[in-house]
């Protein structure tokens, strides 16, 4: 009987731990979950490309850098984002200034190539990352109504140091750099087809 | 003392916690604290003062354009007149206005909030009815019927508003995107902003063909993903090419007639920005009315290219990236401002006399 009983006290317990166990790991996965897999991002309906990021990043090339998103891009022969449209027109009439002072923004033509008129292209215009210094002149001359809006400031994890208090998210006037989170994030360099200029 | 309490009386203190508090204060406690942790929240930083920014070398890109000096002396003006007292005001506009059209009598159709609306000429709300969400265009045709437009689906309504069919536009695994319909004759055009081209369709939905395909450039550069057009009583189709900065013509066979219009920020008669102009309409005596985005403004142009008029922009918001056009049997121009959601009406002044030019002048009347 006392045996019987030893037994049933030991099953008894053994479940009730496991019980424990499971719930505190649970708990403890969400919690861990929920408060890590966040990183610092440039929110770009709030960002106004002050240029402080160019300025305020802790490292001395920042790790804020301008990306396109291809699906937006109109892929314009006159990107008023490649060139500075109040610039002297050279004698084919196309701008001779450009927008970025760094000059980081490439472009080259996609698809079908007219040698002869230029207007009939389309071009992909893609990022020099190792020239780009954030200063978001680019991301500002394409926002609506100028270009799509297809430009964006972008801090590139690959670059990025994660400092426990953001020096860019300290200086940004506009609270523009967030934590978001990004389950599973793995820090990528830049995209394919950026690393050629990388 | 029965058996139970027996039971009870020979457990030791902490297998009566363990027992009867433990579990569900343990429960309860990773629950609070999953909560917290769910709910904490960084503090958000302080906003740092602004700093006082830099000059800008340059002036932002919309007041590019108004700013410059007008290269000439138009030979004709156009002025704002107020809606006609009442319209609009008791049936605002509040999601969306993204079509304008004049109807038999001047009657002005208007697209908008998921509905198509008429006003008459005193502005008064004369009919409305339910169409398809998300509507981008339409278009009046015989009979009253009228066309809207949503991606690839063409919806008809009777002129009362009830559905009497739908068409579906594009090639299969290829949805056209209609971005601009309009009627000539019985025969539907639609814009198709996919496949950059202009097609020419029965209203049963038969294709009759393609126009904008057979110039030697190729087909519409349209960096905005848009395409608008408006046809004249001779057939003739005028469509914006906005990436190539142009007006084009063409017939209905998809023949080439012409173009003007080049890129330009300084001389008012050329086109601002990337990609310009974005919305077109035709007069009755044959000019072509174009809008444009950036410098969100409005022009008049002879069928040739001359430009005749500028209605500027301080008229429209300067967010707007489509300016809806539409012109009434008198030659005045509608604009729709998709940003303000508001109808606003241009009327020719009178003759004044002519300019050193000898162009005719118009003055402000």
């Amino acid at each position: 009987m006392s045996e019987q009983s030893t037994r049933r006290q030991f099953i008894d317990g053994s479940f009730r731990i496991l019980g424990f166990a499971g719930i505190g790991g649970a708990a403890g996965l969400l919690t861990r979950r929920v408060m890590g897999g966040t990183v610092f991002q440039v929110d770009p309906f709030k960002c106004t490309t002050c240029d402080l990021c160019r300025t305020s990043c802790v490292l001395s090339h920042s790790a804020v850098k301008a990306v396109n998103e291809f699906d937006k891009c109109g892929y314009c022969m006159l990107c008023p984002a490649y060139f500075d449209v109040t610039s002297q027109p050279d004698e084919k009439g196309i701008p001779a200034g450009k927008v970025c002072p760094q000059d980081a923004l490439k472009r080259r033509v996609v698809g079908r190539v007219d040698q002869d008129d230029p207007n009939n292209n389309y071009y992909e215009y893609l990022i020099d990352e190792s020239r780009c210094d954030g200063c978001g002149k680019c991301v500002k001359a394409c926002k609506p109504p100028a270009g799509n809006g297809s430009l964006r400031l972008e801090i590139r994890y690959a670059r990025c140091v994660e400092c426990n208090e953001c020096a860019i998210q300290i200086a940004c006037p506009d609270l523009a750099i967030v934590r978001v989170p990004t389950p599973g994030l793995v820090p990528a360099g830049p995209p394919a087809h950026q690393e050629k200029f990388s | 003392m029965d058996a139970t309490d027996k039971e009870s009386a020979e457990l030791s203190l902490l297998d009566r916690f363990s027992r009867a508090w433990f579990p569900p204060a343990a429960i309860v406690g990773a629950f609070a604290g999953f909560v917290a942790a769910a709910f904490r929240t960084r503090p958000e930083p302080k906003a740092a003062p602004r700093r006082a920014k830099a000059a800008s070398p340059s002036q932002p890109l919309h007041q590019i354009a108004s700013a410059a000096p007008p290269a000439r002396v138009f030979d004709r003006e156009y002025f704002r007149t107020a809606f006609p007292a009442g319209a609009l005001s008791s049936h605002p506009f509040r999601r969306s206005l993204s079509g304008l059209a004049v109807g038999p009598g001047d009657k002005i159709y208007a697209l908008g909030d998921d509905e198509v609306r008429i006003f008459d000429t005193s502005g008064a709300l004369t009919a409305n009815w339910r169409v398809i969400e998300n509507a981008a265009c339409f278009a009046l045709g015989p009979g009253g019927i009228v066309c809207v437009a949503a991606a690839n689906r063409i919806e008809i309504y009777e002129a009362g508003g009830h559905p009497r069919g739908r068409i579906e536009a594009g090639e299969p695994g290829r949805p056209a995107s209609i971005t601009a319909i309009k009627f000539y004759q019985e025969d539907l055009l639609i814009g198709d902003a996919a496949a950059r081209i202009i097609r020419r369709i029965e209203i049963s939905g038969r294709q009759l063909g393609i126009i904008g395909d057979k110039s030697k450039a190729g087909k519409f550069i349209l960096p905005n993903k848009s395409l608008d057009f408006d046809v004249d009583s001779k057939g003739v189709i005028r469509a914006t090419d906005t990436g190539r900065h142009q007006v084009t013509a063409w017939a209905l066979d998809g023949t080439p007639l012409g173009s003007f219009g080049k890129f330009g920020m300084i001389n008012p008669e050329d086109f601002v920005g990337c990609c310009n102009p974005v919305n077109l309409a035709l007069t009755p005596a044959g000019e072509i009315v174009t809008a444009e985005k950036m410098v969100a403004r409005v022009k008049v142009y002879t069928p040739g290219g001359k430009l005749l008029a500028v209605i500027g922009s301080e008229n429209f918001d300067p967010n707007c990236t489509h300016i809806h056009l539409a012109v009434d049997s008198k030659g005045r121009i509608l604009t729709a401002d998709p940003v303000r959601r508001e109808i606003r009406i241009f009327s020719q002044v009178a003759k004044a006399g002519a300019n050193e030019a000898g162009r005719e002048e118009y003055k402000r009347s």
